[in-house]
């Protein structure tokens, strides 16, 4: 207990240590908030995957299954039950490697109707759930809520592991000295509204998969034990996510999942490229990609996890309770449009919006346009009522 | 061949034989230099503590220090390109390794012989500079290679014409719609045109690099610019006529120079502002001009009444395209790819421009913002809205910001003039008359 | 101990005397001519005769007007606006507005109760907004100013004119005698013109009742009907408007010096 205390305190010191320096290095006053944030994207990486908040290294991972140490700490010492799977924050980080912290919460939505309804151990799963399927919902979604009205969708600018990698690709093409390309207004607040319809459809989806356990009635074959949509298809948004091969590439790629048994289990079309793989999924994220080069933040735009923090955060009634917000006070702005221009999911509302709250559903408070904004204390971060950064003088050094 | 010689054919042009042109252009030259060097002696008066470095601002403030070293330039082959409006991009000038001036012309006497050309109706701006190119009298007007206008008001508009009898004149048209996604693509293919255009007088390619090393140039003047007028928000450290005037030569300065020099009077005012070292009476009532643009030297007639006034006011900010809007906005750079640069290039002289030939649903609220910003941050306690005879988009939004100024209570004083010097003695009532009214207010 | 103000109009110079209680004891004017500060100290004179007191019984004297500065007597000076404003609730203490016409200057101020200006406007650059307007209109008219005020209240508004400038207008009213329009139309019209020409200045300012009307073109009884016809406020017309500024920097003065008036 005390080592793994002495591993959690180096860790800490060594990313403060590192948010220092990046505020010291970093002169361009308009770059220091961005540098931050990619800092802290990278540091989250390992954090989410390796499950480092509260498992730290060396401890059983995938496979074999079984219970990772968080299930230790917050399932049996907190909650005095197994509770198998991570925190529902949200951010797109499958649930795969053991040890995880963090949880996909769409994959919770969807997986709790089915495969894992009814208590029970999951088959090939190895977890062991001891509370039935609506009553882990119900803790995912009051998680989600917790999470979003806490910090809006802040997961999605500066912890995402996706969000990292369309950073990252906006960088490749800066480096090829290419601008990035504006999507029409009305094709983005399409994909905005598009979000929502995702998470609906393959909530259902789940459903009418799940019927067997739900309502006693089996609507589609092979969903029973066994069968191949329960061995294959269980979570279907999972089959489309682009992040999943990139998951569990990575997973592979740091040792923590079995690259035979991934690579191993292949069936059909779709599975050619292997279990976790689908064909499906490498062609989204094939095609997010060049999206990514293109626009920046280009899945965010339509990204059914942001919708979900966005809803808990930015519509009614769990608008007038969230607490971080982005504001800007009407007679500073000067209208020059560089907030509009510098937003990464390309919003407009930060620039259209007459002041007060400006905050949108689609916003990922990267703050990019406060730390662009010019005049000073023009647009702010406020936490609770409570300013934590605002916009300044930027051409002071 | 027919098409070709109706180009060269003057438009606008009146004859006038060579004999007139000299005999006017040296007995006005005699005229204004006189007039240059009374109001910098007024200035200096002023403002007795002075910092030793605003001399070379009053240096400057002759025009013959920068001619002298605008042909220098001109000898050793750069280009220099003349702007008449703050819409011109400077930073493509520069990044073209061009020299860029304003020439309005802000002479009175040239502005009755512009009364030929153009009718006594137009604003002074433009009748004063159809006048100085008439006897060649504006020594930025006469060393410009090329001149970009801005098409935003009718004068601005017909001026680019008439000016085209003279030499290149290359037009930018501004939309009067911000907010709409074709008017700013709109804006920058202009951009991109004028591009070209100094690309090709000057032979040299703006490329990504070029175009950041001069944005990073003006940023650093932008910088200094702000500063000197955030040193105006708390005290009257300095008189606001010499702000005006520093702001004025950023106009027609070397940028580098000028910022080198501005530092070097901020910091000092820095100093002063610790030490409590000020300009006037902390009580002084603090003013605010807006309207049509003051030029130096003729239109100092109202800075200098104000400040030399009884009771005294001091002008603690303003509104105008040659004062404090010049250089406040900065361009913001996202990605230094060419690109970019041009977007936000492009930007940065549409968007947050408060002048009056843009129209929308709130009505110009950028510049009633801007305004109300003013107000608050410098604590302003009245406002004198200066316009010329013949400015008609100032004096139609006149009765817009009264009344936004006056949610706020501040009192607002509308005053009509020209560039003559006759009507001295009127405006001196007025604004006499409103400094008195704002005193009283300031004493209850 | 009285006090004084004189008032350095741009036609005629006012001088009023004020005892320590504010009660007027002299009133003097006449024409400024060339020699503003001869007519001044002759001015001044005559109301010292006027009031029965001596040049050292003055304790302090305050001058305004366009020619202020010429005004040798003065002790402190202070602007029309204020000069104005001060007269305005002396004489109505309920005005706020106060509408002051002038030979060559018009001023609309709005003040509080205590004489403060709170805002004002001036006529711009041009005469055709005072009563140097009204001149130049009798005269193409070809009656004598005082009577035109009595011709024109037999009108019944046929005709009118613009008052966008004293040249303009004069073409107008040449044009009118043209068209065999009978005199006293005419000269409503002028009346009308004028007047509304103060209404707009009235509204850019914001009209604020109480309306009092002072100045020399107030004693002129066609421009006070057209006024009223037109301005949907009560106007109160004092005696002796045309003392207003003199009575305003007598007040000052007063003030100034420590007086003790309620």
């Amino acid at each position: 207990m005390i080592s793994k205390l002495l591993e959690m305190i180096i860790i800490a010191g060594i990313i403060s240590m590192g948010i220092l320096a990046i505020l010291i290095w970093v002169k361009d006053k308009t770059r220091r908030v961005t540098s931050l944030r990619i800092f802290i994207q990278v540091a989250s990486v390992p954090l989410i995957f390796l499950g480092l908040i509260v498992g730290p290294f060396g401890l059983p991972q995938f496979p074999p299954v079984g219970n990772a140490p968080r299930d230790i700490v917050i399932g049996t010492e907190i909650l005095g039950r197994p509770f198998p799977d991570g925190l529902s924050v949200p951010v797109l980080a499958c649930w795969y490697p053991s040890g995880r912290t963090i949880t996909c919460p769409i994959w919770q939505m969807q997986a709790y109707l089915y495969p894992f309804w009814e208590p029970g151990i999951g088959f090939g799963w190895g977890i062991i759930y001891t509370t039935p399927g609506w009553e882990r919902l119900i803790i995912t979604f009051s998680l989600v809520i917790l999470m979003a009205v806490l910090f809006g969708r802040a997961f999605c600018g500066w912890i995402c592991p996706f969000g990292l990698y369309m950073d990252l690709l906006s960088h490749i093409r800066r480096a090829f000295g290419k601008a990035y390309r504006k999507m029409p207004e009305k094709v983005n607040v399409g994909l905005r509204q598009l979000r929502y319809v995702i998470i609906a459809v393959f909530m259902i989806l789940s459903v009418i998969l799940g019927s067997q356990a739900i309502f006693g009635i089996q609507l589609i074959q092979d969903t029973q034990k066994g069968g191949f949509i329960y061995s294959y298809v269980s979570a279907p948004y999972c089959q489309v996510c682009p992040m999943r091969p990139l998951c569990v590439l990575c997973e592979v790629a740091v040792g923590a999942m079995n690259s035979t048994f991934v690579f191993s289990h292949t069936k059909g079309m779709f599975y050619e490229a292997g279990y976790y793989i689908t064909s499906i999924n490498l062609t989204v994220l094939g095609m997010a990609t060049l999206g990514a080069l293109a626009y920046r933040r280009f899945w965010c735009r339509l990204c059914p996890l942001g919708g979900l923090a966005g809803l808990f955060s930015r519509f009614q009634p769990f608008k007038r309770v969230t607490l971080l917000k982005l504001n800007k006070e009407k007679e500073k702005c000067t209208k020059c449009g560089i907030c509009k221009r510098v937003c990464p999911p390309q919003i407009k509302e930060v620039y259209e919006l007459e002041g007060g709250d400006v905050t949108t559903s689609a916003c990922i408070l990267c703050l990019r346009c406060v730390e662009m904004c010019p005049y000073e204390g023009c647009l702010e971060v406020t936490f609770a009522g409570r300013s934590i950064f605002e916009s300044r003088n930027w051409l002071e050094k | 061949m027919d098409f070709k010689r109706s180009i060269k054919e003057k438009k606008y042009v009146v004859e006038i034989s060579q004999r007139e042109v000299e005999e006017l252009r040296n007995s006005i030259r005699a005229a204004y230099d006189k007039v240059i060097a009374d109001y910098v002696e007024r200035m200096k008066r002023g403002w007795a503590g002075r910092p030793k470095v605003m001399d070379y601002f009053y240096e400057m403030a002759d025009f013959s220090r920068r001619e002298k070293e605008l042909i220098e330039a001109k000898s050793e082959g750069k280009k220099i390109i003349g702007y008449t409006c703050v819409f011109a991009p400077v930073e493509l000038i520069l990044a073209a390794d061009a020299i860029p001036v304003r020439v309005s012309c802000g002479l009175y006497e040239p502005a009755k012989i512009g009364n030929r050309i153009v009718p006594v109706e137009v604003c002074p701006v433009i009748r004063s500079t159809v006048g100085a190119k008439i006897i060649g009298l504006s020594p930025f007007l006469e060393q410009s290679d090329a001149l970009i206008t801005a098409l935003t008001c009718d004068g601005m508009t017909k001026l680019s014409e008439i000016m085209s009898d003279y030499k290149p004149v290359w037009t930018i048209c501004p939309p009067r719609l911000k907010d709409t996604e074709q008017s700013l693509s709109f804006w920058r293919s202009e951009l991109l045109t004028l591009k070209a255009n100094i690309e090709k007088l000057t032979g040299t390619k703006i490329t990504g690099k070029s175009l950041r090393r001069a944005i990073e140039r003006v940023h650093r003047a932008n910088r200094v610019f702000r500063k000197l007028q955030n040193l105006r928000k708390e005290k009257p450290v300095i008189m606001g006529r010499d702000a005006m005037l520093v702001t004025q030569i950023a106009m027609w300065d070397d940028l580098e120079r000028w910022t080198e020099k501005a530092e070097l009077l901020c910091i000092e005012l820095e100093e002063r502002l610790k030490e409590n070292n000020l300009a006037c009476p902390p009580d002084t009532p603090r003013v605010m001009l807006t309207g049509s643009p003051i030029i130096w030297p003729d239109n100092w007639k109202l800075p200098n009444l104000i400040e030399e006034a009884k009771p005294q006011g001091i002008i603690v900010a303003d509104e105008l395209c040659s004062g404090d809007r010049f250089l406040y906005d900065p361009v913001g750079v996202d990605e230094w790819t060419f690109e970019d640069m041009f977007t936000a290039l492009a930007e940065r002289y549409l968007m947050p421009s408060t002048c009056p030939c843009f129209t929308s649903e709130a009505g110009n609220e950028d510049r009633v913002n801007w305004l109300i910003n003013r107000v608050k941050e410098w604590r302003v306690e009245g406002v004198i809205y200066y316009i010329y005879r013949g400015c008609m988009l100032y004096a139609m939004e006149y009765m817009r910001i009264k009344h936004a100024l006056d949610h706020l209570n501040v009192p607002t004083y509308y005053l009509d003039t020209d560039y003559t010097r006759e009507d001295v003695g009127q405006i001196k009532t007025r604004v006499e008359a409103f400094l008195e009214m704002l005193k009283a207010r300031i004493e209850i | 101990m009285p006090f004084a103000g004189i008032d350095m109009g741009i036609q005629n110079v006012k001088v009023v005397i004020l005892d320590d209680d504010g009660k007027i004891l002299a009133r003097s004017i006449s024409p400024s001519g060339f020699e503003p500060a001869k007519a001044a100290e002759q001015t001044f004179r005559e109301a010292l005769s006027n009031a029965g007191i001596r040049r050292d019984d003055i304790k302090h004297v305050t001058a305004t007007g366009a020619g202020l500065d010429m005004a040798l007597e003065a002790d402190s000076t202070i602007s029309m606006v204020a000069a104005d404003a001060k007269a305005g609730v002396y004489l109505l203490p309920s005005a706020r507005t106060v509408i002051d016409v002038g030979a060559e200057e018009s001023r609309i101020v709005v003040c509080d109760e205590r004489g403060n200006v709170l805002d004002f406007t001036l006529n711009e650059r041009c005469a055709a907004g005072s009563g140097a307007f009204l001149e130049a209109m009798a005269r193409a008219l070809e009656v004598r100013i005082e009577e035109m005020g009595e011709l024109s209240l037999k009108a019944k508004g046929t005709a009118s004119i613009s008052a966008t400038c004293v040249i303009f207008g004069e073409t107008d009213v040449v044009s009118l005698i043209h068209r065999q329009e009978p005199k006293h139309e005419i000269a409503r019209a002028i009346y009308d013109a004028l007047a509304e020409r103060i209404i707009s200045m009235v509204h850019r300012v914001g009209l604020k009742p109480s309306v009092i009307l002072v100045g020399g073109v107030a004693k002129d009884i066609g421009f006070t009907a057209a006024l009223r016809r037109k301005l949907e406020a009560e106007i109160f017309v004092p005696n002796y408007p045309e003392y207003a500024g003199a009575l305003g920097a007598a007040l000052h003065a007063l003030a100034k010096a420590g007086g003790n008036i309620q």
